[in-house]
């Protein structure tokens, strides 16, 4: 299963990065949230780190519907999602592969945001860096795997990003909070709270799961 | 059998009435407006008994591939969206005189709150008509999602408000035994309303997707 996934990966990540269009499109969609948010304060005014990193996250959602809405419209063309339905491979390689290069675009635009968390809304890191990556990491492998599914979901619509939103957003809820708690811990350099971390991971954990059994059902030829 | 389970339902409510507003005393710190209570907390149970179902009979959907089972999940989730949605209302409307706040950031009314959002997104996407021929599979496997991710909402919105009032832990157990009948009899009433209302709209929704089917055989 490994095997076709990195394939898949590797193909989708050719296409979207070629000219990268939609990368550029993902990256300035979060850095306009950033951006935004940062007018609700007044100059000078400092940003508490609590929103600072929820605003990072909901900038990171909104890259994520693109993204994932992006990748699933690769295969609408052309009959090819029938082609990769029928492939001699297992279903779920589809939906790691779409996970594995839908993280990694991701991360690339949370790199951009990051740096534009730091430069608008003047926040720091004063806890340990480790411990930040690896909250961005586990929720992002979370959100991913969710995400991946929630995508092929709603693949064959016109209206899918909104269709998505709707979806996708009250489901993350419980990720999203443990990303919010864990990176305002962080900013300030206080109590991270470990446990916030053991929810993001029980969440990553149960989605994929739950994503391995359904994904066969949802992902097929039919139209 | 759903015109017998609405004229049952229709004396259980009333029933319900009468030892809501005669049997069962009037709460002495909160006054007349605990009678809420009453409609409250069934609507809530049965709420999230339906979102129960909406699983279940989701995974039925996915193991016997039988368009009944999404009916009466697409049943279930509109039920449970009506339910909780009213619960949240009253719910307000009893905080309100009493805390002096239409909404607190309590685990339970959160995890509620979130549930509706996710089953009314489940909502839209049976009306959407996502999935095309394969649209009875793609609501399964969200009535699945949605359904595990209860667990999850409700322990991360635990740990998020970590003060949270402790009216509703002390209200099970510090109940007057009148209160506690009352409160037993509109749940069963209301359980008996559910479930007429649940035979009604899935019959409903059967009957509407063979009328679809007549009109696309002439079609063809």
């Amino acid at each position: 299963m490994l095997g076709p996934a990195l394939r898949i990966a590797a193909k989708d990540l050719r296409l979207c990065l070629r000219g990268a269009q939609g990368l550029a499109q993902t990256a300035l969609l979060g850095l306009l949230i950033i951006f935004v948010f940062s007018l609700s304060r007044k100059p000078g005014e400092e940003v508490p780190a609590l929103a600072a990193a929820a605003i990072f996250w909901l900038s990171t959602l909104f890259a994520q519907v693109l993204v994932y809405s992006g990748l699933y419209t690769l295969e609408e063309g052309n009959g090819s999602r029938l082609g990769l339905a029928m492939s001699p491979i297992a279903p779920q390689s589809v939906w790691l592969g779409k996970a594995l290069a839908g993280l990694t675009l991701v991360l690339c635009c949370q790199v951009v945001f990051a740096v534009a968390v730091a430069a608008f809304l003047g926040q720091g890191v004063a806890g340990s860096p480790a411990l930040g990556l690896a909250c961005v990491l586990i929720v992002d492998v979370g959100l991913s795997s969710l995400g991946s599914l929630m995508g092929a979901l709603a693949s064959g619509k016109t209206s899918r990003e909104s269709l998505l939103t709707v979806i996708f957003f009250p489901l993350i809820i419980p990720v999203l909070l443990s990303g919010i708690r864990v990176l305002e811990g962080v900013v300030t350099g206080g109590d991270a709270g470990l446990d916030w971390l053991g929810i993001a991971a029980a969440f990553a954990a149960v989605f994929s799961a739950a994503a391995l059994i359904l994904f066969p059902f949802i992902y097929t030829g039919e139209e | 059998m759903t015109a017998v389970l609405a004229a049952i339902a229709a004396v259980a409510l009333a029933t319900a009435q009468w030892f809501i507003w005669v049997y069962a005393p009037v709460e002495e710190t909160m006054g007349v407006v605990q009678k809420i209570f009453y409609v409250h907390l069934p609507m809530s149970i049965w709420a999230m008994a339906s979102f129960l179902v909406v699983f279940v009979c989701s995974v039925m959907v996915l193991v016997k591939k039988d368009d009944k089972w999404d009916r009466l999940a697409g049943a279930a989730c509109e039920l449970g969206v009506l339910f909780a949605g009213l619960a949240l209302v009253t719910g307000s409307i009893w905080g309100k005189p009493i805390w002096n706040v239409w909404w607190t950031w309590d685990p339970r009314l959160t995890t509620t709150l979130i549930m509706w959002f996710v089953y009314a997104a489940y909502l839209i996407l049976r009306q959407s008509g996502v999935g095309g021929e394969r649209g009875p599979v793609v609501r399964a496997a969200l009535g699945v999602v949605a359904f595990l991710d209860v667990p999850l909402v409700f322990f991360s919105a635990r740990k998020w408000r970590s003060i949270h009032p402790t009216v509703f832990g002390a209200q099970g157990g510090g109940l007057e035994p009148e209160m506690l009948t009352a409160i037993l009899v509109s749940l069963a009433a209301m359980g008996i309303f559910w479930a007429a209302l649940l035979s009604l709209r899935s019959r409903q929704l059967g009957q509407a997707s063979a009328i679809r089917n007549v009109f696309l055989h002439q079609v063809r």
